[in-house]
């Protein structure tokens, strides 16, 4: 297998009840790349990112067929412990949604209590805190609560909070969708940022958030998975022309 | 000219039904403050010369047509705290159970159905369970405990009710991002759903301290005692309680007519009492509220 391959669908289906959101799907993530996934509402993007981290666990009902393999080895195994994946495959979501505590307890909550081993709790928070970029804005309203940032802050707290895990992968639904273009910008830069050191992948209905941001590009549409490509190329002359239409924004 | 005229008489067509529907609302919550104005009235004008030091610290004497009745007092303070103990911690791990880890279903729905039937079950039921599983079956005797316990089931349907309402209400999103850093059910139950929803759960278990406190049928038979100056020595001891004791002095008290002031007197501490505890509460709340909040 090419190392440089992290994630690996193969042939997954998944489905809420009996109606199926995700047919057949097959595809790799990169390591330290930015993976976009683009397609109109209700084609399966969520849906495909929270089966990532085994959010959709937490629906009931659902079932998956197929294998999703994370580093070798399938993640929904039955011996696989979901919460032991996410440790490894943090999320951000649409909303940003800080906990209702302070700043610092946002960031040190996570290690606490998964027993990570952590020798100097403040040094991890300051970290975690400037890689998010957010460090020279909160350093001295660390005891203050994170409801009273502004959205942008919040969204960036959240990034903070699942980058203090050190995870390997970062999944993002919509992460700006929320936000001004101000606050837009600097979650972009902060992406490019971040991308030396984890793979990333992120959902987003932007296109140009997406050509801006991400190395590959997947187009789904109705729970199919319609192209995977280079960003470059899917932006430029895409292989099918169902994409084509949907970038140019064309789309019925 | 027409329109203007058509205008102005749908216009005070509306302004006529707001005007009916403004005063019958303003009526009705006129005639509910009216009611318990006039109830409260009624007990502290019947009540207040009764009212003294001694009647507040001292047992009662002569046959209980004078003296105090510090040791009610007493047993309805540790009997409701000691239904809370019991119902607090039960109906909060009930509700826990329901709402976060049980898979929402028929088994679940049939559960909560049930839940509610018990809340409408007449409390001297609960007085009949009591005394034959506490303070019988178990050996208990007529005690703190037995009451304690028979208490804390009759309020385990409200607190079961208010907490599974106040968990409902933390938001999803707290759950999703505490969960996908990793952190277990358990946990992420026990540190971000519970001090969220714990403000919520107090209110709503205020209503169960203000029944735990004032029921006579479920402590008649598993708690309280006719008569004992002595103050409780264990959880094993009877204690007079103050409904029973309102019960008791007016209808089978040595001397009912004479004791009127008396009884008026113990119904007013009883209703002090009952605002003193959820005053603790609300405090207790505040107090969270100001911590957690989101
Ligand atoms: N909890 C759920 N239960 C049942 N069906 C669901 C659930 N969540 C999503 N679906 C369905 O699965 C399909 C895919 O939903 P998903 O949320 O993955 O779409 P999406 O591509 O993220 O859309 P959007 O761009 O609007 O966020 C939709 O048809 C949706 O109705
Ligand atoms: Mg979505």
């Amino acid at each position: 297998m090419d190392s440089n391959i992290i994630i690996d669908l193969k042939n997954v289906n998944f489905y809420y009840g009996q109606t199926r959101a995700l047919s057949n799907i097959s595809m790799t993530f990169r390591k330290n790349k930015v993976t976009a996934l683009i397609g109109p509402s209700g084609c399966g993007k969520s849906t495909l990112l929270r089966l990532l981290n085994r959010m959709n666990d937490l629906i009931d009902g659902t079932r998956v067929e197929g294998e999703i393999l994370y580093e070798d080895q399938n993640i929904y195994a039955p011996d696989v412990d979901p919460v032991e994946i996410r440790r490894k495959i943090g999320m951000v979501f649409q909303k940003p949604n800080p906990f209702p505590k302070t700043i610092y307890n946002n960031i040190s909550y996570g290690p606490k209590l998964t027993g990570v081993p952590v020798d100097d709790m403040n040094a991890l928070v300051e970290q975690s805190l400037k890689q998010a970029v957010l460090w020279d804005e909160v350093k001295d309203i660390l005891n203050q609560s994170a409801m009273n940032l502004s959205g942008g802050q919040q969204q960036r707290l959240c990034i903070a909070r699942a980058l203090a895990m050190k995870p390997d992968i970062l999944l993002m639904d919509e992460p700006t969708s929320a936000l001004d273009p101000i606050s837009t910008a600097k979650i972009e830069e902060l992406i490019e940022e971040l991308k030396k050191d984890y793979t990333i992948i992120i959902v987003t209905h932007n296109m140009q958030q997406a050509a801006r941001i991400s190395d590959e590009t997947a187009f789904f549409y109705l729970g199919n998975l319609v192209e995977y490509n280079k960003t470059e190329k899917i932006f430029t002359k895409p292989d099918v022309k169902q994409t084509e239409d949907y970038i140019t924004g064309r789309f019925g | 000219m027409n329109g203007k005229a058509l205008r102005s008489n749908t216009m005070r067509w509306r302004y006529f039904k707001q005007y009916v529907f403004f005063t019958l609302v303003r009526g009705s919550a006129a005639l509910i403050t009216l009611a318990l104005g006039g109830l409260i009235f009624y007990i502290v004008y019947h009540g207040i010369s009764a009212i003294s030091w001694e009647f507040i610290t001292q047992p009662p004497t002569h046959a209980m047509t004078k003296g105090g009745i510090m040791p009610a007092i007493i047993g309805t303070i540790y009997l409701t705290f000691g239904a809370i103990a019991v119902g607090l911690p039960l109906g909060i791990a009930s509700a826990i159970y329901l709402t976060e880890y049980a898979k929402q279903g028929r088994i679940v729905r049939f559960l909560k159905v049930g839940i509610n039937c018990l809340a409408g079950v007449p409390s001297v039921v609960f007085g009949l369970f009591g005394l034959g599983f506490f303070v019988i079956f178990l050996g208990f005797g007529s005690s703190i405990l037995a009451g304690s316990l028979t208490l804390g089931f009759l309020i385990l349907p409200t607190i079961i009710g208010a907490s599974e309402e106040a968990l409902k209400a933390v938001p999803q999103t707290f759950r999703e991002a505490s969960l996908s850093l990793g952190v277990s059910k358990w946990q992420t139950t026990y540190r971000i759903v519970l001090p969220n929803a714990l403000p919520g759960i107090l209110t709503g278990s205020i209503l169960g301290i203000g029944r735990a406190a004032g029921e006579t049928a479920p402590i008649m038979f598993t708690a309280a005692a006719y008569f004992t100056a002595k103050l409780p020595g264990s959880v094993f001891d009877e204690v007079m309680a103050l409904p029973y004791h309102i019960y008791v002095l007016a209808t089978a008290g040595t001397n009912i007519e004479a004791t009127r002031p008396i009884q008026f007197g113990t119904v007013l501490v009883l209703v002090a009492v009952v605002l003193g505890i959820d005053l603790i509460a609300i405090v207790i709340r505040g107090y969270m509220r100001r911590n957690k909040r989101w």
